[in-house]
């Protein structure tokens, strides 16, 4: 279900998941729906029953809203997502909101006999031309832009400027088109014939908004398919049926097939927004849960560590306190006035048995780690970042932290336990997301970078752009028991020490600039030539 | 328990309960070398089947034992007549454990390692303790041992004296001359070995409060 390339991502997000079957059923369905509804509309499709100019101005209310709820909707999911597509297509969903003022106001005999705004006869065609050639067009334009990308995202951008412009574009693109169809009628195709009957000219119209919804269909059909997409081809087909219905079949304005085909295309448009807002909140409860069991999964572990650490500190302290009470005998015996020297001998022997005693307990619990040795095996980091990147997903999703990997391809493997390795990115990764959980005054960012290094070491950074160490931190931050967090046991960095150093690595922490800390830890890399069995095992831990 | 002879040779005890064996051999140790008898017990079974001297003692308690938690032995100990006050030591030992323990009636609280005189004051403290409650125990006895030489008669005469009655009341309840009143109420005196009228109160009180007057 999930590919390598961006991990996590598809479980939260409509532009990347893809569709359930039950999700594709009731597209198609909805697609069948309308098609009924065109066959039952067609023979009725050239009656025109009067007084029916008053519903336009309702119809065109519910258009605007229903388009520009669709379009704050694409720009709030390019702002988590940051894909230029996602913009191409929430600017397009905007533009043609947008266009349906200046089409209700310009209508002839709705507001005005010869609509407001000093509108000619062309005016309202010009506009309906924009809007009907448009939206195709901009999910083209998203469809393509879609098969482009490819790699990581640039999601370190801040989102707001980019929004900004593609709104700013937006209208200005609405605003030059209904300035456009305000100009000298004679100065415009000519569409119209009057204000009901269209030219011949009119034609090119819906036959270039069919082939460009034909275009957008077969692009989107061609890319693997996310929820989004879908209901993107269910709009195009819904935009097509009403294209035909407008402009084939119906008797012209306000006629019943003209009305129908406004109605349906209307009727599409909400189903889509309404499955658009439904599956945003699906997504959002499944992305809670998934924190609520990333934190589970980490408590567990802490308390399994408390455990540990307190069944370890008993062991130790036995002995310790049998050592500390007999030396306090001891020194009584030897302090008495005849000193007792057979007392102050069995003391200090037993205090050299408890010694060897709190040795062999320290000696068990190392054996009892060592028991399982690790499986090491020949692997790819970058897998091993990836997998730990996905696992805490949720959490950054959440706060709002953005990732920036950057991962160099055709990495030599190197040699050691997925798990563990795993281990230490999550620490690191975990680290970096709660020292941003702060920052409020500058974009949320961690980045990962694998890199080669020299011949023999492979250097893998995590930074944030969190608050950063005080120098006095820095210093201590790998003891055990220091922690900078108000939770903290301060084990983490130490566990991650020694198991990268068992590696035959090395970790340390520098100051990122200008925020932040950034971690870096070297492993050495295992370029020999690949044995069948090693060979396997890579291909597991991917 | 009224065997005179073992009090005026008594030497202080401590028991000790932790099965730990080489903790409970430098308790041993310490304690020995400060001149206290030390007596180590593995479980709390073993020591419930051991006679313990009758002498002044302290009980030194690991929390930690196998089957049952030294605090749960401590309640236990409360139903029985061993009444030797308890010094817990334990290796992890937090506060609400250590608020539970103290207010059973424990000595001290000491957590591992702990210093060599922190542990020897507070057996010291114990063994104090129960001297005080043997001795009032001892004088109890002898009181009641007294009480028990009076006859049916006299124990009357000192029950109304105590309650603060005059020999002619005496007489007038028990229907006896005022003469007679006075040589039982002379007898009681002897018998009780009360130097005064309100040093028998205070016997009678002391006699009563043990339950059986």
């Amino acid at each position: 279900m999930r590919t390598g390339d961006d991990p996590g991502d598809q479980r939260f997000l409509l532009a990347t998941l893809p569709p359930r079957a039950g999700q594709t059923r009731l597209a198609i369905g909805t697609v069948a729906g309308l098609l009924v509804a065109l066959a039952i509309a067609a023979p009725f499709a050239r009656l025109t029953p009067d007084g029916t100019a008053v519903l336009l101005p309702a119809y065109a209310t519910a258009v605007l809203l229903t388009e520009l709820m669709t379009a704050v909707l694409l720009f709030a999911l390019y702002a988590t997502q940051r894909s230029p597509a996602l913009l191409a297509l929430a600017a397009g969903y905007l533009v043609t909101a947008l266009l349906i003022v200046p089409w209700a106001l310009t209508f002839p005999g709705v507001f005005a006999p010869a609509g407001l705004l000093g509108a000619g006869l062309q005016s309202t065609a010009i506009v309906a031309a924009g809007r009907r050639l448009g939206l195709p067009l901009f999910i083209l334009a998203y469809a393509l832009l879609k098969a482009m990308e490819s790699g990581p995202r640039e999601a370190h951008r801040p989102a707001l400027p980019a929004i900004a412009g593609g709104m700013a574009l937006a209208m200005a693109l609405a605003g030059g088109l209904t300035a456009l169809a305000l100009a000298e009628d004679a100065l415009l195709p000519r569409l119209m014939v009057d204000t009901m009957r269209e030219t011949p000219l009119w034609r090119v119209v819906p036959v270039t908004a069919l082939a460009l919804c034909a275009a957008a269909l077969a692009v989107l059909a061609r890319q693997r398919l996310s929820v989004l997409d879908l209901w993107l081809m269910v709009v195009l087909a819904a935009w097509a049926i009403e294209t035909c219905l407008l402009s084939f079949i119906s008797g012209g304005r306000f006629s019943a097939g003209w009305w129908s085909g406004r109605v349906f295309g209307l009727a599409a448009s909400s189903i889509v927004l309404l499955v658009l807002l439904a599956e945003m909140t699906t997504l959002y409860g499944r992305l809670v849960r998934s924190v609520a069991a990333e934190r589970r999964v980490r408590d567990a572990r802490l308390a399994s560590l408390e455990a540990l650490s307190a069944s370890i500190a008993h062991e130790v302290n036995q002995p310790l306190a049998s050592m500390v009470t007999n030396a306090g005998a001891g020194l009584r015996w030897l302090d008495r006035p005849t000193p007792n020297l057979v007392e102050v001998r069995a003391a200090l022997k037993r205090i050299s048995d408890d010694g060897h005693r709190a040795a062999r307990v320290i000696a068990c619990i190392r054996d009892s780690f060592r028991k399982a040795p690790p499986q090491r095996s020949r692997l790819d980091i970058n897998g091993v970042i990836r997998s730990a990147l996905d696992r805490t997903e949720g959490e950054r999703r959440l706060n709002r932290i953005a990732v920036r990997t950057d991962l160099q391809q055709r990495l030599p493997p190197v040699n050691g336990s997925a798990v563990q390795l795993e281990q230490v990115l999550l620490n690191l990764i975990a680290n970096a997301d709660d020292a941003m959980a702060a920052v409020t005054d500058r974009p949320r960012v961690l980045s990962i970078r694998s890199r080669r290094r020299g011949l023999t070491d492979v250097i893998v950074s995590v930074e944030d752009s969190g608050t950063g160490l005080q120098p006095a931190q820095e210093g201590r931050l790998f003891e055990p028991f220091f922690t900078t967090k108000e939770h903290g046991i301060g084990m983490g960095l130490t566990i991650c020490q020694s198991i990268v150093e068992a590696h035959g690595g090395r970790l340390w922490v520098a100051a990122n600039q200008p925020h932040g800390a950034v971690f870096r830890f070297t492993l050495p890399a295992d370029d020999e030539p690949e044995r069948p069995e090693a060979g396997a095992a890579l291909e597991r831990t991917r | 328990m009224t065997d005179r002879s073992a009090m005026a040779v008594e030497t202080p005890f401590v028991a000790i309960i932790d099965d730990d064996p080489s903790i409970r051999e430098s308790l041993v140790s310490l304690l020995r070398s400060v001149g206290l008898t030390a007596l180590p017990f593995a479980s709390a079974q073993e020591f419930l089947q051991q006679r313990l001297p009758d002498a002044p003692g302290c009980l030194v308690l690991d929390v930690r034992l196998p089957g049952q938690s030294g605090l749960e032995f401590q309640r236990e100990l409360s139903g029985t007549d061993i009444h030797l006050p308890v010094v817990f030591i334990t290796g992890h030992g937090d506060i609400p454990m250590s608020v539970t323990a103290m207010k059973a009636g424990a000595i001290e609280f000491l957590a591992k390692p702990f210093r060599d005189q922190d542990l020897i004051d507070a057996v010291h403290t114990g063994i104090e303790r129960d001297r005080d409650r043997r001795r009032n125990l001892d004088v109890l006895c002898d009181l009641r041992e007294r009480f028990r030489s009076l006859t049916p008669r006299e124990r009357e005469v000192m029950r109304l004296v105590a309650a603060g009655q005059l020999n002619k009341q005496i007489a007038a309840e028990l229907q006896l001359s005022e003469i007679t009143v006075k040589v039982h109420r002379a007898n009681v005196m002897r018998k009780m070995q009360a130097r005064s009228l309100p040093d028998l109160v205070r016997i009678a009180d002391k006699v009563t409060l043990a339950g059986d007057a």
